[in-house]
């Protein structure tokens, strides 16, 4: 019985793949004369109300593959568990999960999940790899997770280079990459491979979620407007400490990594430095090595002594920053919509109904200036994360599972869930469940995959995350920067280069840390800052610099 | 038997000694416990000493809980401990014995090897080829076998044993015993504490294992309860060194679920302590064999 | 020298040695078996892995594939700008961890031994352990909580006219406070195995001590601690063996860039590393590094333990 119900379901798979390239070839080239690509502006899917809700059925998506693929086959799929330990509290099979049960409903094809334990991830991941075990899909980051980068992956010949299958059997992520050049770029290696599917987002909107927050009822207690200059700021808290006893004014998380929360350009940029690498016309550039570093240091320095700053800022981390927060010791912070703004809201609503938070922008130097750094995440935030493993029997199969995501109908689904389990339209904008909404984060995970996965995300999703008025008028204000001009795209040195940028840049970063620290809390005076110069140089960094200027110019080339 | 007023002096000086360090040492446990039951948005705020909880919330435990998962971690962790113990101990014990013997040729190569290995191994993934050539792997006898001897244990019981006086295993053997015996009806009597402190050793070791776990099984089903915890308390921190592109998505849940977590993890591994301790009991073991 | 007759007897002597050391201690080979067995499958069987230290360790070409890279990593290490500092660092805090809080639970382990009430004996054990098995990160929070402004021991300290912020924004306080938290985690679990020990010590050596008129204190000089002695000396033997073993865990949980220059230690300094970029065959590197110069202290402490006092290892 089952030799021959194999035949014949492979003979259904195949006619059907044959069918589905077909079908590719004809209409992807009508796609990419300009009838809008469906996953491309996802406010347009809205008006489309018809496909995403209907029920699996056969019609086939603009471009392609004929859902659900009528297959036996079961692919495995290897992911990190972090993302959904709080989902796997509740329901212990990520198979049985609303979102997956639909997902292979939809598609046709089911899914086996091998999550290792959370935290855990790389060590497994490296065990598979040595020990010659795989899963069909492997999702994870290999741009920053693996040594040497995707192109090693696929040299190693853990990943499959995908341009091939892509090419046949994904005609909803080929017609989005071709709408979208810059994405295309950040998928890609430096020779044009790719190498696996994207997370991506959607807009710009979604890029952006963290940045400066203050007190907003301290300043309106003491009459001031949001400050937007590093003069203003410093008038800002004085107020904070002289008339609302504030004993750390301005606290931010500093350990284990120094200055963690200012990583994204908060103060540096006034400065018109980040605390690493950046660049300025295609010149790339590392922060401590420029002139606006040692402004940095006398400003944070004066602050530090007029006891603006947290006098215990070297040790604040997470908790203490909290506490401080929602405590009163503190009045201005670097936090994230949600786990900043929405949690101490949420968390002082019922003991103190006056306390209000609001996003700042990112301080500038001189009034009216544009910030030059702010937190911005990349559209594809984590390359190809999707990846195949090159031992799959069945890549096609994984290939077109995958493409699923960029469709119209696709990504829709995954950014909102099945309609009436997860959402319903209200005026043509999906709006999420009362259910769903009871606990958001974690029935996102389990009828959605709108936080991360193959697909593209859209705006409306975080729009009703972030709910509070708060959160969204901060999005905004936080997105209003330079950083586009300014942050290095996601770059690749090569194996070797990434061995000696590594062992370069641990010493330097702990010469840097360790310097900014005893400078600004006064431990050292200012004259250490030459002799940081000096010793900066003898480290190599300019070796550095040029390795990254290296990956920086081919990755303009792709 | 007189007590002086020296020692009465003394006796009161140690019991302060003794108080302060009880008060010290209750400190954590305490914070945990009132943590556990407090109002996590209060506990938020929260800095500097805890000495009472916010309120008496049980929902941090009731989250706990809810999820099955805990249920079958408490088992599979039990099931691990008491396997490894029955394990453990008789193979440290035998190989212990037989170190601790005199004008034994090939000991001293024996414990020379044994020594090496505390400190040179060949890593994660050669050790995760040897026990997945073996068939361990995704089977909680990939928690046990592995894991047979802790080189530190055997050599503390080793040394245990060698001090037993050589007069009691030598009229013994001129009494016809051979050396199991001896093993058997006289060593492992007079050690009896030793045994005990290295049994605990042995399963607060396993109750606490995760990392392993982590390694070698893939149903979930067998994950023992501190890899379930650990997912718990991971998930739930917004400042974990994880990141990702997710990193805004951090769950919001409540402070106390964190602590909650920690004492559904230890009070367990707690209760066995004062099993052990009944056979610290002062000499009470030498004085009944030698009558 | 010796004559090919005279050789020829050596070797039967020797073999005729051996085979009495087997006929005798036959029963006692076959109960090493279980164990030589495990060592043997799972403590030599990867043993090769070690190699991964001396090649340039790529995942694909596995370990034994991998091109070989000499002692480059142990240069790279060597080489290293801060390479000192983090020595250093890792030798004190063992060393200060050694002189202050080994001893510490020996002491305990005579105080609850002088006690007579058995309750309150078994009152003291039970609750002194219990900060080990708090988890390292509540543990540090709630030093955290004492040592930074406003906390009790930062106030204490500061009236005493010390540091006036963070005790641990401070290079100069930050041995003291890890090795007291060091203290304060393990005091009570380290003093089971001494407690132990204790309880074997004969009753009957103390009631020949107190007739020939011993007082509590002479007592302890005379019985109690010759009796401690051998599992004092074996814990000391094996904690020599872990001298270069400063986890990162606990470290990077208290230690900040303000205070690198007393707490950065090998292992916190090759984990920021790895964040960068992990290097398998680095982190080998080091940690053969540490292995071997913790195995010649082992070889040392056991060496001079057993000249002393004929305790020792082997």
């Amino acid at each position: 019985m089952q030799a021959s119900t194999r035949k014949a379901s492979s003979a259904i798979l195949l006619s059907l793949m044959l069918t589905s390239t077909a079908l590719t070839a004809c209409s992807s080239s009508n796609n990419e004369t300009g009838s809008p690509s469906p996953s491309a502006s996802p406010s347009s899917s809205a008006s489309a109300p018809a496909s995403e809700s209907a029920s699996p059925s056969d019609s086939p998506n603009a471009g392609g593959s004929v859902y659900p693929i009528k297959t036996d086959v079961m692919l495995t799929r290897w992911l990190d568990s972090g993302a959904f330990s709080q989902q796997l509290a509740v329901t212990p099979k990520l198979e049985d999960f609303p979102f997956n049960k639909e997902l292979e409903a939809r598609t046709g094809i089911k899914v086996k999940y091998e999550l290792p334990a959370v935290n855990q991830a790389k060590e497994q991941l490296n065990i598979m790899f040595a020990s010659g075990e795989y899963t069909d899909i492997i999702e994870w980051n290999f741009v920053t997770g693996y040594p040497g980068g995707p192109e090693k992956a696929m040299q190693d010949g853990n990943i499959l280079k995908l341009n091939d299958l892509i090419d046949k059997y994904a005609p909803n992520l080929k017609a989005y990459l071709a709408k979208h050049p810059e994405v295309d770029k950040q998928i890609k290696t430096d020779s044009g491979a790719y190498y696996g599917f994207p997370f991506i987002r959607g807009d710009d909107y979604l890029m952006t979620y963290g940045g400066p927050i203050i007190r907003k009822d301290w300043l309106d207690d003491l009459g001031l407007e949001v400050p937007t200059t590093m003069d203003e700021w410093y008038t800002m808290l004085k107020a904070f400490k002289e008339k609302k006893g504030a004993t750390a004014p301005l606290t931010f998380i500093s350990t284990p990594r120094l200055f963690d929360d200012l990583q994204q350009g908060l103060f540096y940029g006034a400065f018109g430095i980040k605390r690493d690498f950046y660049m300025d016309d295609g010149k790339v550039k590392f922060g401590p090595a420029e002139p606006g570093f040692k402004d940095f240091l006398t400003t944070m320095r004066k602050w530090y002594a007029e006891g603006l700053i947290d006098k215990d800022i070297a040790t604040v981390d997470g908790k203490i920053r909290d506490a401080n927060m929602t405590s009163g010791k503190s009045g201005a912070t670097y936090a994230l919509a949600g786990g900043g703004i929405g949690k101490w809201l949420t968390a002082m609503k019922d003991v103190d109904p006056k306390y209000d938070l609001v996003g700042a922008p990112y301080p500038v130097l001189n009034e009216g200036e544009v910030p030059k750094f702010g937190q911005k995440d990349f559209a594809a935030p984590q390359g190809g994360n999707f990846a195949i493993s090159p031992k799959s029997k069945n890549p096609e199969l994984a290939v077109q599972l995958l493409d699923y995501g960029y469709s119209e109908e696709g990504s829709f689904f995954f950014n909102f869930g099945k309609e009436g389990e997860a959402h319903t339209l209200v005026n043509g904008y999906p709006t999420y469940t009362d259910p769903v909404k009871e606990n958001l984060p974690l029935n996102l995970g389990l009828y959605t995959r709108a936080t991360g996965g193959p697909f593209v995300q859209d705006k409306r999703y975080y729009e009703q995350f972030a709910a509070l008025p708060q959160q969204q008028e901060a999005v905004k204000t936080w997105g209003q920067t330079d950083v586009d001009k300014h942050q290095l795209p996601p770059i690749s040195p090569t194996a070797e280069e990434s061995t000696e940028f590594a062992k370069i840049m641990n010493e330097v970063n702990t010469l840097v840390d360790e310097t900014t620290i005893k400078i600004i809390l006064g431990t050292d005076s200012m004259d250490a800052y030459d002799k940081f110069l000096t010793k900066l140089e003898s480290l190599n960094i300019d070796r550095a610099i040029e390795i990254y200027q290296a990956a920086l110019d081919r990755y303009n080339a792709r | 038997m007189r007590r002086t007023i020296g020692d009465r002096l003394g006796d009161a000086v140690i019991a302060a000694i003794l108080l302060a360090l009880v008060i010290v040492s209750a400190y954590p446990f305490l914070y945990v416990l009132l943590a556990s039951f407090s109002d996590g948005n209060q506990l938020l705020a929260h800095s500097g000493l805890l000495l009472r909880s916010y309120g008496f919330h049980l929902d941090a435990y009731e989250t706990v809980f809810r999820n099955s998962a805990i249920w079958k971690g408490y088992l599979n962790t039990i099931t691990v401990v008491a396997g490894s113990l029955l394990l453990n101990m008789l193979v440290t014990s035998m190989t212990a014995y037989v170190l601790s013997r005199r004008r034994v040729y090939w000991n001293k190569a024996f414990i020379f090897l044994i020594v090496f290995t505390m400190f040179f191994n060949g890593g994660l993934v050669p050790f995760y080829l040897v026990v997945k050539g073996i068939g361990l792997i995704d089977s909680l006898a990939a928690l046990i076998v592995p894991f047979a001897v802790n080189t530190f244990n055997l050599i503390i019981m080793r040394t245990a044993f060698a001090s037993v006086p050589e007069s009691l295993e030598e009229s013994a053997t001129i009494d016809g015993a051979n050396h199991f015996t001896v093993f058997w009806r006289i060593i492992l009597p007079l050690s009896l504490p030793v045994l005990a402190v290295i049994t605990l050793y042995y399963a607060v070791e396993k109750w606490n294992a995760w990392f392993y776990a982590s390694l070698f099984l893939r149903d979930r089903e067998l994950f023992p309860l501190q890899l379930i915890l650990r997912e718990i308390l991971i998930s739930n921190s917004t400042d974990s060194m994880l990141g990702g592109a997710s990193v805004d998505q951090a769950v919001l849940v409540s402070e106390s679920l964190k602590y909650a977590t920690i004492i559904v993890a230890t009070v367990p591994i707690l209760c066995l302590y004062p099993f052990v301790q009944k056979y610290f009991v002062k000499g009470v073991m030498v004085g009944a064999l030698k009558g | 020298m010796l004559s090919k007759l005279e050789k020829r007897a050596e070797r039967t002597h020797w073999g005729l040695f051996l085979r009495k050391d087997w006929s005798r201690n036959k029963l006692l080979y076959a109960m090493m078996l279980p164990a030589l067995a495990y060592y043997l499958v799972f403590q030599y069987g990867p043993m090769y892995g070690a190699v991964i230290a001396f090649k340039d360790y790529s995942p694909a070409e596995g370990i034994l594939g991998s091109p070989w890279a000499g002692l480059s990593h142990f240069k790279d290490f060597f080489e290293g700008f801060y390479f000192e500092r983090v020595f250093t660092n890792t030798v004190l805090i063992s060393v200060y961890t050694l002189l202050f809080e080994f001893p510490a639970p020996i002491v305990l382990a005579l105080l609850i031994n002088e006690v007579r009430s058995r309750a309150f004996r078994g009152f003291v054990q039970s609750v002194t352990y219990m900060p080990y098995f708090v988890s390292l990160i509540v543990i540090c929070g709630i030093v955290k909580d004492f040592t930074n402004s406003g906390g009790i021991i930062q106030q204490i300290v500061a009236s005493l006219g010390g540091a006036d912020t963070a005790l641990l924004q401070n290079p100069d306080y930050f041995r003291p406070v890890y090795v007291a938290s060091e203290i304060w985690q393990r005091i009570g679990w380290e003093s089971i195995i001494y407690i132990a020990a204790l309880s074997s010590i004969d009753t009957e050596q103390y009631e020949a001590a107190r007739i020939d008129g011993a007082g509590r204190w002479r007592q302890m000089r005379s019985v109690t601690l010759p009796g401690l002695l051998p599992t004092i000396m074996i814990m000391f033997i094996l904690r020599m063996g872990n001298l270069l073993n400063v986890g990162f865990e606990k470290i990077i949980l208290l230690y900040n860039s303000s205070i690198y220059e007393t707490a950065d230690v090998i292992s916190s300094y090759v984990y920021r590393k790895g964040l960068i970029e992990f290097d398998w065959s680095f982190s080998a590197a080091v940690g053969l590094f540490n292995s071997v110069i913790n195995l010649a202290l082992l070889v040392l402490a056991n060496y001079l333990s057993r000249r002393v006092n004929q305790n020792s290892l082997w």
